[in-house]
């Protein structure tokens, strides 16, 4: 089990170089090895999708992937959102105004979904957006201010343009 | 007065006070960047990792177990056997003990006999988790499986194995016996008596973020540092320094963030004990993250429940007796909190029932030990109850929400004393049934008549009434049941050089708001700015001993010892500001950042000099004693009961038993508000988990194998956001005269009406095919099942004649359980 790969990716704008297990999943190395604790492990099946982050632009259960799987890839995590002295990110002001995180543990994972669907430029209805957040699971909030601070979030996105201001 | 409420943060005017107002969480910006510290966030150097041997059976002897190969395994530093925790350690202590029940000395490792599946049996810490886990693949452990005890029914048969035999000499632990009157002989004297035999499911209140714990020792000061995922650190050092044979001082907790409690991280669990253990043998730090696996049977569940419940009504509707005999499935122990004693508390709600009385059986089963969940007996109790008055409305052809209405508990009878001994502080009840009723349409629901819809689905309205007990009686009350925690809650606010104010407490932050809802209190009474005051919690070291966070108490307890703590500190903060403005007392006040004039605010001193004259004691006024800081300890005069009334639309496809839930709506009272939005996210939130209950959760183990079937993610359906219906809010604020500012607790009430609310829709709806519900969850299978067996029994849906009341009383329903 000893037998390390080597693993080149870019998370979050800048590369890093590891040498990992080959069975070491991507949310582990984002947390162990480059100490990006902000994307939480919740069931290690991919089914609570509070590991969501970005690969190549696309959501991904980051537990659902090996690290070595992300070899040479783009992986963009909660950290991007806002810089450590930077405001929050509209996205994440939209959460806090509609009280829309509780315990704030799946949080990172809602918020990487939605960048996922801005970055593609939807703007789905409230009903699209239950099924496309419906990976995700949150056991304090009910849902329905996620919702609200979704819908006001990305009904201020301009459509096909994509979200900016990533600090990535 | 009712109203809704709209999820947006408002601003603070500090002139016109910060308490009720919905202000954004301090707690959100570190958590929105993902910077905030949960128990895995944290590493400390030379960590060793641990992981757990579990048995795989739900009842075994353990013949014989061989580490040699884990042992010899590269990375391996410790291996712990049930031998070794029983002379490293003592039984991990109860919190609230089963009254009247024998101590079972629950050691955090099975030695003999493991009582079920995921019960530790050996534990391994190593370099890497990987390592420890490749350790314990390599355990060999031989067991000899024996008969094992599946249900509560079974385990009370004479032939069935007893699992603590050197204690008891049957599964049954205890048998609790509350209530007043003569309930047999009202019954016997009734018009009407409805009664089932209810089942309700075994669920787990499944905390986004599993349990951790990192354990420190330092061998030389033989003190502990331990970082936990807890709602009561308190609580977690008292029974950790008891189960290591430790001072309390040696013991530090600390909980930062907590990712969800529910109810479910009170108290320690055996992976603590065995955590410290390691690290007290190996001098390293350990840490412990519990993986969704081990969680679904190393981590309490809740609320699985046997009632034969009977309900005795005069023909008039009046409502004369009620009895609850009940069956707890406790699983394999008793753990630190235990199986819920509100049912029995809560069992006759908003009804003035006189003669009522309830049998508690708390049975041992070899299944994973029960314990709190938000609600804490309070959704079973609300769900036969109000499933049976609705047949009793149904068998009396009389009018659900005048029947309720009837039977309530009325302003002018408060303080009302209830069969069980809790008293109903205060409240509206009828109120909000009228409101629910109204908000859903109840009327024209019935004015709308029988028969399907349009297209084709039958609409039914159901709902269902409930009050809730939050914080507890009194200190008194928990002793008279033995339990380990007061009801009153301790801060410290102690004034910072900078012109703030600093909060310490020992809950944690696992999601209710405390930082923000703590700080409104505290600037409210101040009148100091809201950003000037940062609370920290869940600091054993930092706060002062206190009980912690559960039973909807944290604010209601806590708000009083911040009142007091703040009005002294603001006191000094008056004496010192006149001295400096050279002022009377009276004719100063504080504003935002200073103290200033009454009559002439711009004449003023900031707060950060007053502050900095008290602690360094230069500057005051002759006589005044050093320091700014002030403690408190608040005791609530008694428990502040939340009320209301739930009420769904569902429409049901009578071919297929699927069913929408096409509209909730809840009419709540909460008292006076602290923080609105946090208050709607608390019932929100618990009005999920109870749907999810109520719908599509369900622990279920194999009768055979005993294992559980479906302990993972992907087989335990708990609501997606695609699952739930919207939840409509509607409050009434009649203040509690028991708690201070009038608060009551909201953190589990969204808990307690849902599965009765959807159960009676459910009936409503298909009130015409005779179809009953008596179980839960309330699958479309189940649904289904019920107009099967309804149909046969002869009801016809197309036929509009009412059921057969001679015949479709007790009998019929007791046999419909599926």
């Amino acid at each position: 089990m000893s037998d390390r790969i080597s693993v080149t990716l870019v998370v979050n704008g800048r590369e890093y170089r590891r040498d990992v297990e080959p069975r070491m999943h991507l949310a582990d190395f984002l947390r162990q090895e480059l100490g990006l604790t902000g994307t939480h492990i919740g069931c290690e099946q991919g089914v609570c999708g509070n590991c969501t982050v970005l690969v190549a632009g696309k959501a991904v259960k980051s537990c659902l992937m090996f690290a070595p799987q992300a070899e040479g890839l783009e992986v963009t995590t909660v950290e991007s959102l806002a810089g450590f002295d930077e405001e929050l990110h509209p996205l994440q002001e939209a959460f806090k105004d509609a009280h829309a995180l509780q315990c704030g543990y799946c949080t990172p994972g809602f918020l990487m979904a939605i960048s996922a669907l801005a970055a593609e430029g939807r703007r789905p209805t409230r009903d699209e957006l239950r099924q496309e957040l419906s990976g995700v699971i949150c056991r304090c909030t009910g849902y329905e201010n996620i919702l609200t601070a979704a819908e006001r979030y990305l009904s201020k996105q301009r459509v096909s343009e994509g979200v900016d201001g990533w600090g990535i | 007065m009712a109203g809704v409420f709209e999820a947006e943060a408002t601003e603070i005017d500090v002139q016109k006070g910060t308490i009720g107002v919905s202000v954004a969480r301090k707690e959100d910006d570190r958590l929105l960047r993902g910077a905030g510290r949960f128990g895995d966030d944290v590493q400390p150097g030379h960590c060793l990792h641990l992981a757990v041997a579990r048995c795989p059976f739900p009842h075994a002897r353990i013949a014989s177990i061989d580490v040699t190969q884990a042992a010899a395994l590269d990375g391996v530093e410790d291996i712990l056997l049930g031998s070794d925790v029983v002379s490293g350690s003592d039984p991990i202590s109860v919190l609230r003990p089963v009254p009247d029940a024998p101590s079972l000395n629950f050691f955090a490792m099975a030695t003999d006999v493991a009582l079920f599946e995921g019960h530790p049996v050996a534990s391994v810490v190593a370099v890497s988790r990987h390592i420890a886990e490749d350790a314990v693949a390599l355990i060999e452990v031989d067991y000899e499986p024996l008969e094992h005890v599946f249900d509560v029914e079974s385990a009370m048969d004479p032939r069935s194995p007893v699992l603590h035999p050197q204690v008891l000499q049957s599964n049954l632990l205890a048998r609790n016996r509350t209530g007043a009157g003569d309930p047999e002989a009202k019954l016997a004297g009734a018009d009407v008596v409805v009664e089932d035999r209810f089942v309700v499911n075994r669920v787990s209140g499944l905390p986004m973020e599993t349990r951790v714990i990192v354990a420190e020792w330092q061998p030389g000061a033989r003190e502990l540092t331990v970082r936990h995922s807890t709602q009561v650190p308190h609580l977690v050092r008292k029974q950790l320094a008891e189960s290591l044979r430790l001072d309390d001082g040696a013991v530090q907790v600390l909980a930062t963030d907590v990712g969800g409690g529910f109810g479910l991280k009170l108290g320690i669990y055996p992976e603590d004990v065995l955590a410290c253990l390691h690290a007290m043998r190996t001098g390293r730090p350990v840490k412990w993250v519990e993986d969704r696996i081990e969680f679904f049977r190393a981590t309490t569940h809740a609320r699985e429940s046997l009632h034969r419940v009977r309900l005795g009504a005069r023909s008039d509707g009046h409502i004369i007796a009620m009895t609850d005999v009940y069956d707890i499935d406790l699983g394999g122990y008793n753990s630190p909190m235990g199986s819920p004693q509100l049912t029995s508390v809560m069992f006759t709600g908003p009804y003035r029932i006189n003669d009522a009385r309830t049998e508690r059986n708390v049975i041992l089963t070899n299944k994973a030990p029960v314990g709190a969940y938000r609600g804490y007996g309070q959704p079973e109790s609300c769900f036969v109850r109000e499933v049976l008055v609705d047949r009793l409305a149904r068998r009396l052809g009389a009018d659900r929400i005048e029947l309720r209405a009837q039977n309530m508990v009325r302003p002018e009878d408060m303080p009302w004393k209830s069969t069980s001994g809790a008293t109903y502080d205060s409240g509206d009840y009828e109120a909000c049934l009228r409101i629910a009723a109204e908000a859903i349409g109840y009327e024209e629901h019935i004015r709308r008549g029988r028969g399907p819809r349009s297209d084709g689905r039958y609409v039914g309205v159901g709902l269902a009434s409930f009050v809730e007990r939050t914080g507890y009686e009194s200190s008194k009350f928990l002793a008279n049941r033995r339990s380990r925690f007061g009801a009153h809650e301790g801060v410290v606010v102690r004034a910072n050089r900078t012109g703030g104010v600093d909060v310490y407490n020992g809950v944690s932050t696992f999601g209710v708001g405390s930082e923000t809802s703590f700080a409104q209190v505290v600037a409210d009474v101040m009148s100091i700015d809201f950003d000037l005051v940062r609370v920290h919690l869940g600091d054993t070291a930092a706060s002062p001993l206190n009980t912690g966070g559960f039973a909807s108490r944290t604010l209601i307890a806590s708000a009083g010892a911040l009142r007091r703590a703040a009005e002294e500190l603001r006191d000094k903060i008056l004496r010192i500001g006149a001295f400096v403005l050279d002022a009377e007392v009276g004719d100063v006040m504080i504003s935002g950042d200073a103290v200033c004039m009454r009559d002439d605010p711009e004449r003023s001193v900031p707060l950060a000099e007053v502050h900095d004259r008290a602690i360094i004691n230069q500057g005051m006024p002759p006589g005044e004693e050093p320091g700014l800081e002030a403690s408190a300890q608040f005791e609530p005069a008694g428990a502040a009961y939340g009320y209301g009334t739930a009420a769904a639309l569902v429409s049901v496809d009578p071919e297929t038993g699927d069913y929408d839930v096409e509209r909730f709506v809840v009419a709540h009272d909460c008292g006076n508000p602290v923080n609105p939005m946090l208050l709607d996210g608390q019932v929100v939130g618990g009005l999920a988990q109870g749907y999810g209950q109520a719908v599509m959760e369900e622990l279920r183990y194999d009768e055979e194998t005993g294992q559980l079937i479906n302990g993972t993610m992907m087989d335990y359906f708990m609501p997606t956001a695609a699952d739930l219906p919207e939840f409509e809010l509607h409050h009434t604020y009649v203040p509690s005269p028991v708690t201070p500012f009038g608060i009551r607790g909201v953190g589990e009430v969204g808990t307690v009406p849902g599965a009765a609310t959807l159960a009676n829709a459910i009936c409503d709806a298909l009130a015409d095919f005779g179809v009953e519900i008596n179980r839960l969850p309330l699958t479309p299978e189940l649904v289904w099942k019920q107009i099967q067996a309804a149909r046969a029994r002869g009801h016809r849906p197309d036929s509009d004649a009412r059921v057969d009341e001679d015949r479709q009383g007790t009998d019929g329903e007791r046999h419909e359980a599926t």
